[in-house]
């Protein structure tokens, strides 16, 4: 009955990357994706994409996309290339090489998490890899955040559960404290808990930098829980503070990230600790990489002037909403970008290439599904925390994206 | 097929010390290099293509044996400083074979592309990475494979890897070593590196201790000690017949005092090759809270005493840079002491990595004093074949600050002119201050900048002109001032190809992997997958460059 099965292979369905999925086929379908949560299970699906081609909606021969595509986005004044979800690091190269040969803007899946990746550029961080958040801490607070809902095996995989170096034991080792904000609540199995109102957030961050600094603060009553958190963590041997670097469904203060960066740095000279942004899946955060070595940096970059410029107010969505784009590239899967994104790009000639392009619902003048990077297609993909890994297809066979990607960059000329 | 290139380098005056020409500071040998396809030859037909280098200064491609240029930490360094970036951008240079290349930006952190075109405008041709933690190794191939015309290779983590310190509580000497051997082939590295051997370790445990400061401290609750992982892996090295012994940056990085460390990470090791990188930050003498001072001469005239021994300085040159290091509890400090921006990511069981950014200072005491152990080191430093020209880039200054420095070395007029600016508060008694009469010679600067490093590297297709060396070639107009001369090459030849020409970037090839693939026991995989399937957070088969299953 059972076709094969893949070992050891990674999931995108969210940035933890578990790498420990075993896809089990039958009858050339995903009959199971063995250790993989509901997300993976949902990610993985059955394994089936389409395969179509299309030119302005009609079935097309490759040929002949490409020669369209490359024609769209040559002629175009002010192209946008977007780098999307679920292609690996090697697709992403060339994207970012397109985008340098046509002296376009290029943004990435990477974006949604720019208020973290901005207060990092301004202040650094005191990080880890996720690996040595399980060896390490036995103090996780979790911020605002409670990872059991979009990263469903952190706690197992990562933070919580599994036994490390200096927390032989586990989860018995560790102390959990759910910082809850407002409407956004931590775990709800942790040790201990503190409520925040969202206006007294960062005030109550920095009262609790002030505290592991040793500064004197005042002790107004709804500040006493943070400062009492904050005297524990000084306390404890090595902390991790968990935070979601993707918007969530209460907006959070802007200033939060930078306010927990300086926290988490502080409370490295009483004692250890890592701050853990939480990032979505898809690779984003490959695209991040490759955008940052090929170009200095991590995402919203324009080359219209012939090298890459920084433009972290002016990326995708906002060239779009701004109507500055004529041409767009998006390379991957279309079903995963942000709304103003996917609602922008119905107003202009676009080119999508990467799974699922056929289903994109802003109707590209020229759509060429792919393989998913993962499924159907090798490579390399990064976690979360920047640890990168391989990818390993279940099926041999469907379109890949990086020879159609690159085809359609060779086919731009030099 | 078609017939390999032929190009003859007439009349220049050649810099070959590995072939005997120019070492010890003799002049050049007037006369042609002769390249077919991306080799040199001994001879040529007269009907060869000539390339008419009279009066010019002929060279092998320089070699850079440490520098931080790819991988994860260098790359968290580039996303950290989006301002350098903006400050200087670069257009994607124009190439005569209409060949794509790409723009990028620069800074002290630059981006692959520029990373790669810059080497090859400064005439270097090979380089190291100096530190991969091997959970990311991955990531430094793919931006090697990103860094076009230079030759690389990337040195491992090892000094702090949970795995190995556990073979060496254990008693497990043989273990160790076929671990070593196992890690350099599947991450595809080239060496063994040492970073501040248990720190880390013992920075990333939390509580109170933050870092070792002795030979002799315990790292962890075992037998540890920075001592044993030093022997350890230096004699791993040295068993498995590596083509570059073990790179060692030693424990107390940039303390006052910490010669007396370095001595004694050296005499640990006494008899066995190693190499002790960025020996500058290692040189200091003084006591924490009681001044620093310079111990170069002490530390170089134990290096010039002991042939098993060789170095890179990690010049510090004034301006910008950034610190970044695995030395991940020294950053802490650096951050705690300026107040900048900080990164820290401890690795998962095996390392660190720290950014802070940096500029040094003339009229700073410490920078001073750091800029002028640096050149003590050269110039009281008997065999170049030893001590190797760096900057840690971009730790010290970055690779385009070689030229500088290679006027520093040369041009003693020059030198003491820049003497006379910085501030000379803790050069007291120091040999410089003192008046360091020596010029180095090109025959010299030819040893530590290409025959020296790619000698201690192992690398016998490099670093020289003799027969069947790789066709790396760099043709300087010879000028007065040492730094023009040096930061601007008129021609530059990368396995037989014409890369910069009058000056200018001409064409782009990528470069060649520089890996190891020692052999071991391979019973060794079967413990480590144990050790995987208890702690690690990556499977065992997902590990490494390339899937190892």
């Amino acid at each position: 009955m059972i076709d094969r099965t893949v070992a050891n292979v990674t999931c995108l369905g969210c940035g933890c990357a578990c790498d420990d999925i075993t896809i089990v086929v039958t009858q050339d379908r995903i009959a199971e994706a063995r250790n993989a949560c509901a997300l993976g299970i949902a990610w993985f699906g059955d394994g089936t994409v389409p395969a179509e081609t299309r030119v302005n909606g009609r079935t097309a021969s490759l040929e002949r996309a490409l020669t369209e595509a490359a024609r769209l986005l040559t002629g175009a004044t002010r192209p946008l290339v977007y780098l999307a979800g679920d292609v690996s690091c090697e697709t992403l190269r060339e994207g970012v090489a397109i985008a340098d040969r046509l002296h376009a803007a290029i943004d990435s899946l990477a974006a949604t998490a720019a208020t973290a990746v901005l207060a990092a550029q301004r202040r650094g961080r005191a990080g880890a890899t996720l690996g040595e958040i399980r060896q390490r801490a036995d103090l996780v607070v979790f911020w605002a955040v409670d990872p059991s809902a979009r990263y469903p095996r952190y706690g197992s995989r990562y933070a919580v559960a599994p036994r490390g170096v200096a927390a032989p034991q586990g989860r018995k080792d560790r102390t959990l404290i759910a910082v809850d904000v407002g409407e956004a609540l931590g775990p709800a199995d942790a040790d201990g808990r503190l409520a925040i109102a969202p206006a007294d957030e960062v005030d109550s961050l920095e009262i609790m930098r002030a505290t592991v600094q040793g500064r004197t603060v005042g002790e107004e009553a709804r500040f006493r829980a943070a400062v009492e958190l904050a005297r524990r963590m000084t306390e404890a041997r090595y902390v991790a503070i968990v935070t979601d670097g993707e918007p969530g469904t209460t907006s959070a203060d802007p200033a939060r990230a930078e306010a927990l960066v300086t926290l988490s740095q502080a409370l490295n000279a009483p004692t250890r600790c890592a701050l853990s942004t939480l990032r979505g899946g898809g690779n984003r955060s490959g695209a991040d990489a490759v955008l940052t070595w090929q170009t200095g940096f991590p995402f919203a970059v324009d080359f219209a002037r012939g090298y890459p410029s920084y433009q972290p107010q002016a990326g995708a969505a906002a060239l779009l909403g701004a109507g500055e784009v004529d041409a767009a590239l998006v390379i991957g899967a279309p079903a995963a970008l942000p709304v103003p994104v996917a609602t922008a790009l119905a107003r202009v000639r676009s080119v999508v290439i990467g799974p699922r392009a056929s289903a994109a619902t802003f109707q590209p003048a020229v759509a060429v599904d792919a393989g998913v990077a993962g499924i159907h297609e090798g490579g390399t993909a990064f976690r979360m925390d920047d640890v990168p890994l391989p990818l390993r297809p279940s099926f041999e066979g469907a379109r890949a994206a990086l020879v159609t990607v690159r085809a359609l960059r060779e086919r731009l000329g030099p | 097929m078609s017939k390999p290139t032929q190009l003859r380098i007439a009349g220049g005056t050649v810099y070959d010390p590995a072939n005997g020409g120019g070492a010890g500071g003799a002049d050049g040998v007037v006369r042609d290099v002769c390249i077919e396809g991306d080799r040199i030859v001994a001879e040529l037909p007269a009907s060869a293509r000539r390339l008419d280098a009279r009066g010019m200064v002929v060279m092998p491609g320089g070699v850079d044996i440490h520098a931080h240029i790819a991988g994860s930490s260098v790359n968290h360094a580039r996303r950290l400083l989006p301002e350098e970036h903006a400050a200087d951008p670069m257009p994607a240079p124009r190439l005569d074979d209409g060949a794509i290349t790409r723009s990028g930006s620069g800074g002290t952190v630059p981006s692959t592309f520029a990373t790669g075109y810059r080497y090859a405008g400064l005439g270097y041709t090979t380089a190291m990475e100096a530190a991969v933690a091997p959970i990311a190794a991955r990531h430094a191939h793919a931006e090697l494979d990103d860094t076009p015309i230079i030759d690389a290779g990337f040195f491992v983590l090892l000094g702090n890897d949970d795995y190995l310190l556990r073979q060496l509580g254990a008693g497990e000497a043989a273990r160790a070593r076929d671990y070593a051997a196992w890690l350099l082939g599947t991450t595809r590295a080239y060496a063994i590196k040492i970073v501040n051997p248990g720190g880390v370790e013992v920075w990333k445990g939390g509580g109170d201790r933050r870092n070792v400061s002795g030979l002799d401290d315990a790292v962890g609750s075992s037998a540890v000690t920075p001592r044993k992982i030093l022997e350890a892996l230096a004699g791993a090295a040295n068993a498995l017949g590596l083509p570059h012994p073990v790179h060692i940056h030693c424990n107390n990085l940039g303390q006052p005092g910490n010669a007396a460390t370095t001595l004694e990470s050296m005499k640990a090791l006494s008899g066995q090759r190693a190499h002790f990188t960025h020996l500058q930050f290692h040189s200091y003498g003084g006591a924490a809270g009681n001044g620093w001072s310079s111990a170069a001469r002490e530390v170089i005239e134990y290096v010039n005493a002991h042939a098993a021994v060789s170095v890179d300085v990690g010049q510090v040159m004034f301006g910008a840079a950034t610190t970044v290091t695995a030395d991940s509890p020294v950053e802490h400090l650096l951050y705690a002491s300026s107040g900048r921006k900080w990164v820290n990511v401890d690795i998962e069981l095996e390392s660190g990595c720290g950014i802070v950014p940096y500029a040094y200072r003339e009229k700073a005491a410490v920078a001073a004093l750091q800029w002028a152990v640096g050149l003590e080191l050269f110039l009281l430093a008997n065999d170049p074949w030893r001590v190797v020209l760096s900057t840690d880039h971009p730790n010290g200054g970055t690779f385009l600050s070689y030229p500088e420095l290679i006027r520093l070395l040369m041009d003693r007029a020059y030198r003491d002119e820049r003497l006379k600016r910085v501030n000379q508060k803790l050069l007291a008694g120091s040999a410089l201050l003192d008046g360091l009469s020596r010029e180095y010679t090109l025959g010299e600067i030819a040893i530590i900048t290409r025959a020296g490093p790619a000698r201690l590297l192992g690398l016998k297709t490099k670093g020289h002109l003799g027969p069947g060396a790789d066709a790396d070639v760099t043709i300087y107009a010879s000028d007065s001032d040492r730094a023009q001369m040096f930061a601007a090459p008129r021609y530059v030849i990368k396995a037989g190809t014409l890369v910069v020409e009058d000056g200018q970037l001409r064409r782009a090839p990528a470069g060649r992997r520089l890996a190891v693939r020692p052999e071991y026991d391979a019973a060794v995989t079967k413990d480590v997958k144990r050790f995987f399937d208890q702690y690690a957070c990556v499977a065992f088969e997902n590990y490494g460059a390339d899937p190892v299953a």
